[in-house]
């Protein structure tokens, strides 16, 4: 499951300007004629090359109540067909009420995909499995990183609802992803299910598949989206289910994606205060096509 | 100091980049519009996409309600503007018809789709 991203000082002012002048598209993530957008909260089911850069976001939770800014990356890129591994990176600073403030890196997460275990094209439905590894002891003991590392098999899905009768014209441009994983710590730390959904409405479908209504830009290009991801504690007095809504928007430019999200706690033992997250994702394959969206071994065509 | 000159540098690089590569085409609109009805029997069908196509690798038909190919199977790229992709049509009946599209841009990337319009 996605979590904020690692910082790097970028112009991202230039890239908005720049970005909204140009001609519009997507890239990668396409199953039939359904995209599917890269969510912020939980992963996708595509195998492609990605850059995260950056992800910042500011949550407000835990005892004593800590804001925790969180500036990430990742980078993901596809090896063999519809195989691809991934690394990603945060770094937190985090301010407890009443105590000093600390910064450092969290630990690093490796990973692993594989696409289309099953697809349709014309039910514009796909399912992933994959994996994720934190890998311990490579974040700082500062920001509450230790030694233990979490390996955590994932399933990934989607199903856009193009394929709805024609009496439901308007609902086609629905579609949903989730991740539904189980987090298997090295340590006593307990284990948690980890499940996401995102619902999207995709704006350009409407315009494109289903009835052009007129809309201009930036508002064409746009996917209004809600995700939800929660943790669910399995056993050693691992507490409550704790987890997040996160209603939003993307914003589908040329070579990159916008994405900004709040982030609202479902329970008091998630957080009391609302959050917030923005993300640009880089479409590698569209920027370089002779470098990416095509794997490094073999071909996907 | 350092960091001024990053952005800078990343900023210039994103405006460069922008103007020489290429992306993915999606259809920016069309005529018929997409979903629309319409009273007369349309010459073709037009679809503007965001890229400019492969005319090779690229495809455009006209289908009935029963599925069957109406259009004049003479699909091809405007000469002065080639993102434009045109089909001709036959004087068509009134009834729903679905058009199908499938576009590779000039760097490869694949796209498709579909939409419908209704002659009254």
């Amino acid at each position: 499951m996605k979590t904020g991203r690692g910082l790097l000082a970028v112009s991202s002012a230039v890239f908005a300007v720049a970005g909204l002048g140009a001609a519009n598209a997507r890239a990668h993530g396409f199953v039939g004629d359904r995209f599917f957008p890269p969510t912020i909260a939980t992963d996708d089911p595509f195998a492609t090359d990605e850059l995260l850069l950056p992800s910042i976001s500011y949550f407000n939770a835990g005892s004593p109540a800590t804001g925790t800014t969180d500036g990430g990356f990742e980078f993901d890129k596809e090896i063999f067909p519809h195989f691809a591994l991934g690394i990603s990176g945060d770094y937190l600073h985090l301010k407890p009420d009443g105590e000093p403030a600390s910064s450092g890196f969290d630990d690093f997460v490796l990973s692993a995909k594989y696409q289309s275990i099953w697809q349709s094209d014309a039910h514009e439905a796909i399912i992933s499995i994959g994996a994720l590894w934190e890998i311990g002891g490579t974040g700082g003991k500062q920001v509450g990183e230790d030694s233990a590392s979490t390996f955590t098999p994932t399933i990934y899905f989607g199903k856009g609802f193009g394929d709805l009768p024609e009496a439901l014209e308007y609902a086609r441009p629905f579609a949903i992803t989730g991740t539904l994983g189980e987090d298997l710590p090295t340590s006593a730390e307990p284990n948690n299910l980890e499940w996401g959904l995102a619902l999207e409405y995709s704006l350009p479908y409407l315009q494109s598949q289903v009835k052009d209504i007129g809309l201009t830009a930036p508002f064409k290009d746009m996917i209004p989206l809600v995700e939800f991801s929660f943790t669910s504690p399995e056993n050693r007095d691992g507490g409550e289910t704790t987890g997040t809504i996160n209603p939003g928007v993307l914003y589908e430019s040329k070579y990159f994606q916008l994405g900004a999200e709040a982030i609202i706690p479902v329970n008091n033992a998630t957080g009391r205060n609302v959050g917030a997250i923005i993300q640009l994702e880089i479409f590698l394959d569209d920027i370089w096509p002779k470098l990416f969206g095509h794997p490094l071994i073999g071909s996907d065509k | 100091m350092k960091k001024i000159t990053i952005q800078s540098l990343v900023a210039i690089l994103f405006l460069v980049l922008q103007t020489h590569a290429r992306a993915h085409a999606f259809l920016d609109h069309a005529e018929p519009k997409v979903g629309s009805t319409i009273t007369n029997s349309p010459a073709g069908v037009k679809i503007w996409f965001t890229q400019n196509l492969e005319p090779a690798f690229s495809t455009l038909e006209v289908q009935d309600a029963q599925g069957r190919e109406v259009d004049k199977k003479d699909a091809h790229l405007d000469d002065k503007d080639k993102s434009l992709f045109l089909v001709s049509l036959p004087q068509l009946p009134a009834g729903t018809y679905t058009v199908i599209w499938h576009a590779v841009s000039v760097d490869t990337h694949r796209t498709q789709g579909r939409f419908k319009f209704t002659i009254k």
